[in-house]
Formats: C-alpha cells, sequence, structure tokens
C-alpha cells in the first residue's frame, strides 16, 4: 500500500498504468476520522503484480481527480464511490449516479448518515427489566443500538 | 440441476398429488429465489404442463427494492385470472436484513395483498411446500 | 449447527438478560420482563431476580444468523428442528413465548 498526494494521484496512476499494470481491480472509498481515503488497487494481468494506492480527501473537500482519462474502467467504480460517499471526481466524462435514485439525502455508507429505520424504530434492547419503568435511561450502557449515533437527532454527532 | 428462467418469472407447479392444482409463478429477486430452484432441483415443484391450474400463485422470492416495486406489480398484472400473492422470505415479507436501507421496500404488502407469508433467510424448500398448501387448502 | 429450523426459547432458563434482544442485527426479539424479590432461607438480605413475562420472535424480520443463541449465556435458545412458521398474516409471523417454548416440550 502506497499513500500518495491527492493532487498526485492521476500522476502517479498514469505511471502505474505505463508501468504495465493496466487493469483496474478496484477502486473504492474508506472513512476515517480526519475525513476519507481513496483506494485504488491495479494489476497486471496474467502476473501477480499488483499495486494499492490511497490517497486522503479532507472532510471539507471531498475531491479527486477522475481515473477514468487513465483507466476508463474505473468509471463505474467513481460513479459509485461518489454516490456512496459523497466523493466528487474531477474530471469524470459521466458523473451520473450509477445505483441510487436521487433525492435519498445523504450518501448511504458514509458513518454520519442516519438510517431513518433505525431512529424510527423503537430499539426493543432499550428495554431494562430491573427498572422496567425506567427504559432507555441515557445512563445505560448501550441506551442506543449499533449503527444509531450518540446524540441523533438532537445534537447530530459522530459515530 | 435443472434451471428454468424464463422472465419476468419461471412457472412451476407442486409435484405429487398433493390435493391442489396450481401454477407458482417464481419472482426470483435475491437469493431466496435459490431456495425455489432447490426446492425444483429435489423434485418438489416440477416445471408447469401448461394445463389450466386451479389457482394461479405469485411467488415473490427475493428482495424487492423501491426501485423494483413497479415491476413486480407488472408481474402480477401479467398472470392470467386471480392471483394469490406468496411472500418468500423475510426480505419480501418485511424488507428482512434489508429493514433499515432507505432503498427497500419494508415488505410486499405495501404494494400488493399478501395471502401467506414464507418466513425464513431463506426459508427451506419444504416451508415453500408447506406455505403454499398452507394458503390454498384456506381458500375457498 | 443450524439447520434452518427456527429458534427456540427455554423460558425456565432465560434470566431476561437482554443480551439476545440487544445484539439482534434485525430487532427482532422483544422482552417484557419485572424485578422480583427472592428470600432465600438463611440469606441475610432477599436477592433481586428478573422475572420474564413475554418473549417474542419477528419470524417476517429474523434472518436466522443465530446470533442470538450464540450469545445467549444461560443457553435459553436453541435451533428447533423444523421450520413451520408459515402465516396468512404479517401479525401472524411474530411467535410469542408460548409457541418458542413449544418445540421443547415433551411429545
Ligand atoms: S430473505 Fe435472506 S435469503 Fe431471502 S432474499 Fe432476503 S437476504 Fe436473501
Ligand atoms: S437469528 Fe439473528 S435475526 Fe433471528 S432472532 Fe436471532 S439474532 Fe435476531
Ligand atoms: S440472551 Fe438468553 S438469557 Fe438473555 S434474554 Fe436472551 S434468551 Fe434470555
Amino acid at each position: 500500500m502506497r499513500l500518495v498526494p491527492r493532487d498526485e494521484w492521476r500522476t502517479v496512476l498514469a505511471a502505474l498504468h505505463a508501468s504495465g499494470l493496466v487493469y483496474l481491480d478496484l477502486l473504492t472509498a474508506v472513512e476515517r476520522d480526519a475525513g476519507l481515503e481513496v483506494v485504488a488497487r491495479v494489476v497486471r494481468p496474467g502476473s501477480a503484480a499488483a499495486e494499492v494506492i490511497v490517497a486522503a480527501l479532507p472532510a471539507d473537500d471531498l475531491r479527486i481527480d477522475s481515473a477514468v482519462p487513465v483507466y476508463p474502467g474505473a468509471a463505474w467504480h467513481e460513479r459509485e464511490t461518489a454516490e456512496m460517499f459523497g466523493i466528487e471526481f474531477t474530471g469524470h466524462p459521466d458523473p451520473r449516479p450509477l445505483l441510487l435514485r436521487t433525492g435519498l439525502g445523504a450518501p448511504p455508507l458514509r458513518k454520519g448518515t442516519v438510517l431513518a429505520a433505525r431512529v424510527v424504530q423503537p430499539w426493543p434492547g432499550e428495554f431494562e427489566p430491573s427498572r422496567p419503568d425506567r427504559a432507555g435511561s441515557p445512563s445505560r450502557r448501550r441506551a442506543r443500538p449499533l449503527g444509531v449515533l450518540d446524540g441523533w437527532p438532537d445534537e447530530g454527532g459522530r459515530p | 440441476m435443472k434451471w428454468v428462467t424464463s422472465p419476468p418469472a419461471s412457472a412451476y407447479r407442486l409435484a405429487g398429488d398433493l390435493g391442489v392444482r396450481v401454477v407458482v409463478a417464481n419472482l426470483g429477486l435475491a437469493c431466496c429465489s435459490m431456495e425455489v430452484e432447490a426446492a425444483v432441483a429435489r423434485g418438489l415443484l416440477v416445471p408447469d404442463d401448461g394445463q389450466d391450474p386451479e389457482s394461479t400463485v405469485l411467488l415473490v422470492s427475493g428482495t424487492v427494492t423501491d426501485a423494483l416495486a413497479p415491476a413486480v406489480l407488472s408481474a402480477r398484472d401479467h398472470l392470467d385470472g386471480e392471483v394469490v400473492v406468496v411472500s418468500f422470505g423475510a426480505c419480501a415479507s418485511t424488507g428482512g436484513p434489508y429493514w433499515d436501507a432507505p432503498t427497500v421496500t419494508k415488505g410486499i404488502d405495501q404494494l400488493l395483498p399478501v395471502a401467506g407469508y414464507v418466513p425464513g433467510c431463506p426459508p427451506r424448500p419444504e416451508a415453500l411446500v408447506a406455505g403454499l398448501l398452507d394458503v390454498l387448502r384456506d381458500r375457498p | 449447527m443450524t439447520v434452518r429450523g427456527v429458534i427456540a426459547l427455554i423460558p425456565d432458563a432465560c434470566t431476561s438478560c437482554m443480551l439476545c434482544v440487544r445484539e439482534c442485527p434485525t430487532w427482532c426479539i422483544s422482552l417484557q420482563a419485572h424485578p422480583e424479590q427472592v428470600v432465600d432461607e438463611g440469606a441475610r438480605r432477599p436477592r433481586t431476580v428478573n422475572v420474564l413475562d413475554a418473549f417474542a420472535i419477528d419470524f417476517g424480520l429474523c434472518m436466522y444468523c443465530g446470533i442470538c443463541v450464540d450469545v445467549c449465556p444461560f443457553d435459553a435458545l436453541e435451533w428447533a428442528p423444523d421450520h413451520d412458521y408459515g402465516a396468512a398474516t404479517r401479525a401472524g409471523l411474530v411467535q410469542p413465548m408460548e409457541r418458542l417454548a413449544a418445540w421443547l416440550a415433551p411429545p
């Protein structure tokens, strides 16, 4: 795995392509505390040669150059990564959403995106048998189920 | 193993003399459909012979997304006569494992009336036969 | 090992610890219980136990992952051999404690 500055993303990809790693195996993103990382894996067909490169994007500027001019096969990966994580791939020739209809709100694979069903639906785990009258008391070890952020919806918050 | 995959739905009959003549149109949308194929492979379902059935079942087996919902309704409209809808598996019944997904329909009963539910993720082939018999024997 | 049967409950073994309810990924288990004081002979203070009032699994949502069976520290949940929980209504897929326990009753 090699961390590359995001401004050099396409240059590095072009160099990898020129070195024979001409097949784009994977392009996706990972959410970290400080922001997001875009990950790409390129391989040399017919051999075990492969390289994984990662570029970090700060949370307030989720833009990176599209890899499509170098690897046309990145087009669908980038469309999916864009709609799932809210990343903008600048220079993508066809940036329509790939899988999601529009109007769904926040990018679904971001940790800060709350799944409405998990908030609307009462969590059965809130019930506390030793104190049946004090269900959901905030002092409980796990007053909230997995997947619902602390303090949501009142305070927003991080997972 | 024999694959019968003629879109939008493959048609089967219940094997053996179980007291019902039914044609089952399997609308296979996800993994649950594999269990319908397993029922075929085990001889519990046989390919439709084209004779007039007493009942027609639309078996919705798999995950229905909101984007796909119109196709489910259209599959029902493509079947002749009265159609008994059976929901096969957790996804079709409630959304199942995807109950919290913003894109998945939380049960096909939000789209059309459902006569019977077969729970499971996926249900076993025997559960399919038992569920079909339950639904059909209770009908007038 | 699962044979993809349904899940059975042994009510006497269940301590209402809530672990299964809280770990279930589809939130399909619900439980009602209340605390009671039990006075043991010779003990200086009564101890508190949770008495199970109701326990239900919604098999419309259950994904048969077995997490509840695995996490139960008291082996109160088990795979039952059969599958037959089909229902004519959505509400009929919710199986109450009596039905979950019936798998284990002697024939
Ligand atoms: S209920 Fe389970 S097996 Fe059936 S389609 Fe949904 S996820 Fe797949
Ligand atoms: S098997 Fe899984 S989904 Fe079903 S009740 Fe247990 S934990 Fe919940
Ligand atoms: S984990 Fe076991 S003991 Fe605890 S509430 Fe569930 S069934 Fe009862």
